[in-house]
């Protein structure tokens, strides 16, 4: 599932206007105003605007099962814990032995699930949304540290890679007869027949990378030009800077009053 | 990968560095301590409480802070390593996760780090993994305080020792989990309002069910679970390390200098040659960054 949707993530992009800045500007103080406000009604506008906007992009076929394997046993396990087991609780629906079904523990558990998906649906259709390469373009041209740059590159682009290599140590593991049973220790020794090489040759390779990277002039200091133009406006820098602010603002207001309270 | 830098380092200044690294704990430990004394009065006060901000806040800036200190003293050989490890973290995991079942083991590439390259690059690559993972599960961007956490403690369980006897592995990584357990509980508490697993949750809810409150739930969950999947994160490490060649292994200044895996190496020591004291020097290029690793 992960290894897919970061297949997905590194194809390019279909929207190349908007600066991936202004994105995760935008994404960022939605998800964190989101969280300030704290009203389901809120949360479901915005999930709800989330799923809109990524049905319009054209990524929702991936973002979906993306989504849907982080908010589900998410979901579950809230819904066990607080609807069942909320001791704070005082509204009893429903009582078996030790555990009670409570009014107010079900709108804990429904209150935090819709929050949670609002934050996770916000921050992942910006990612199954930006470009990559323009990101990190971008972030240099910021004056972020390319290293951090490559590093967010190199694992998205690795990942595919090293899966499919997995997938290749084991099928050539089980061509010499590894046979998988349902014994723990048949599991464990079958892991680490698998493990072993790919641990091995991913370090090997990337001794090789080292030094490559390093006869270009990888730490050298100084500035870089990139060849990438990433377009950018006034306006969204303005606006970049206001959702910046509105996120701090929602921030504050929301924690010195808990603050002070306290 | 001791070979020496091709081209000139850039000339920091390791002062603002330092200033850094200590700024970023301090925001993890301030986040922490006011989370713990702030919690009775909240937790009822509704979700998206001022507590999920802060830690969500505190955590992160805490986590960036330490990924902006420790990346460009980091020598080229470890950073390629970094993409590597966030990999291994989820191809491995997910692995695990779909044959032995009941733990989640997302912490092998970050932990390989930290014995090949020290305290720092673990905790630089712990924050990373969980920034990078987030770009398809955001649920773990909140948790990089503690991956970060991680990544220290076990460079420094290897740079102290603790990965040259295998038996010693898994010790210290149960200390690891208890601790990083304990750190990671208020986010859980605060910002989902309960665990991510379902199995994990049931846990949690047995707790609840004797009335604890969330958070005294949610650390003793963590209790029981961390250590233990961190002790077996541990031991497959040593064991992936023991299965490194001494020629891959013997590349990283921190393996040479700390004699991490001294163990092994005597060994091989006695049945080879007595006495190879090169393998003690480190590289010349690898200086600027191995302060910190060291």
């Amino acid at each position: 599932m992960t290894v897919r949707s970061a297949a997905g993530i590194v194809a390019p992009a279909r929207r190349e206007r908007l600066n991936p800045l202004t994105l995760l500007a935008a994404a960022g103080s939605t998800a964190v105003m989101t969280t300030a406000a704290a009203s389901w009604a809120l949360s479901l506008a915005v999930a709800a605007a989330c799923l809109g906007l990524s049905v319009a992009g054209g990524t929702a076929r991936r973002l979906l099962p993306a989504a849907a394997a982080v908010l589900v046993p998410l979901g579950l396990s809230l819904l066990v814990l607080h609807g069942l087991f909320f001791p704070e609780g005082r509204t009893v629906l429903a009582e078996w032995g030790p555990a009670r079904i409570t009014a107010e523990g079900l709108g804990f558990a429904v209150q935090r699930i819709l929050l949670l998906a609002a934050v996770v649906l916000a921050l992942l259709v910006f990612s199954f949304s930006v470009s990559v390469p323009d990101l990190v373009a971008a972030l240099s041209a910021k004056g972020v540290q390319g290293r951090f740059a490559f590093v967010l590159a190199s694992t998205l682009t690795l990942l595919p890679a090293i899966a499919a290599r997995a997938e290749r140590i084991r099928q050539a593991q089980e061509s010499r007869g590894l046979v998988v049973s349902r014994r723990l220790l048949s599991r464990a020794a079958a892991f680490r027949l698998q493990a072993v090489p790919l641990v091995l040759s991913l370090v090997e390779d990337a001794a090789t990378r080292a030094t490559a990277l390093e006869s270009r002039g990888f730490s050298a200091a100084g500035p870089r030009t990139s060849y990438r133009e990433v377009a950018d406006s006034r306006t969204q820098r303005i606006l970049r800077i206001v959702l910046v602010l509105a996120a701090v603002a929602a921030i504050v207001v929301r924690v010195v009053p808990a603050g002070a309270g306290a | 990968m001791s070979s020496p830098s091709l081209t000139l380092a850039s000339q920091e200044r390791p002062v603002r560095r330092r200033l850094l690294e200590i700024l970023g704990a301090l925001a993890i430990a301030a986040t922490y301590i006011y989370l713990v004394l702030n919690q009775p009065t909240d937790i009822t006060g509704g979700p998206g409480s001022a507590s999920a901000l802060v830690a969500l806040s505190g955590f992160l800036a805490g986590a960036v802070l330490l990924i902006i200190a420790v990346l460009p003293t980091l020598p080229a050989s470890t950073l390629v390593l970094i993409p590597v490890a966030l990999v291994l973290n989820i191809v491995l995991g997910q692995f695990v996760g779909s044959t032995l079942v009941p733990f989640y083991l997302d912490a092998i590439g970050t932990v390989l780090i930290a014995v090949l390259a020290g305290p720092a690059a673990g905790a630089a690559t712990g924050a990373l993994s969980s920034i990078v993972w987030s770009f398809f599960n955001p649920t773990v961007l909140p948790f990089a305080a503690g991956a970060a956490l991680i990544g220290c403690l076990a460079g420094l369980a290897a740079r102290y020792g603790l990965f040259r006897r295998f038996y010693l592995a898994p010790v210290a990584g149960f200390i690891t989990g208890i601790i990083a357990g304990v750190v990671s509980a208020p986010v859980a508490a605060f910002v989902f309002g309960g665990t991510s697993g379902v199995a994990t949750g049931a846990i949690v809810s047995a707790f609840r069910a004797m009335g604890d409150t969330l958070l005294a739930a949610i650390t003793k969950q963590a209790l029981l679970s961390d250590p233990m999947d961190k002790a077996i994160v541990f031991t497959i490490v040593a064991l992936l390390v023991y299965a490194l060649p001494r020629r891959t292994s013997q590349q990283f200044p921190f393996i040479r200098r700390h004699r991490v895996l001294a163990g092994k190496d005597q060994a091989r020591k006695d049945q080879a040659a007595p006495g190879t004291g090169h393998t003690e020097t480190p590289a010349p290029g690898t200086a600027p960054g191995t302060g910190l690793n060291g």
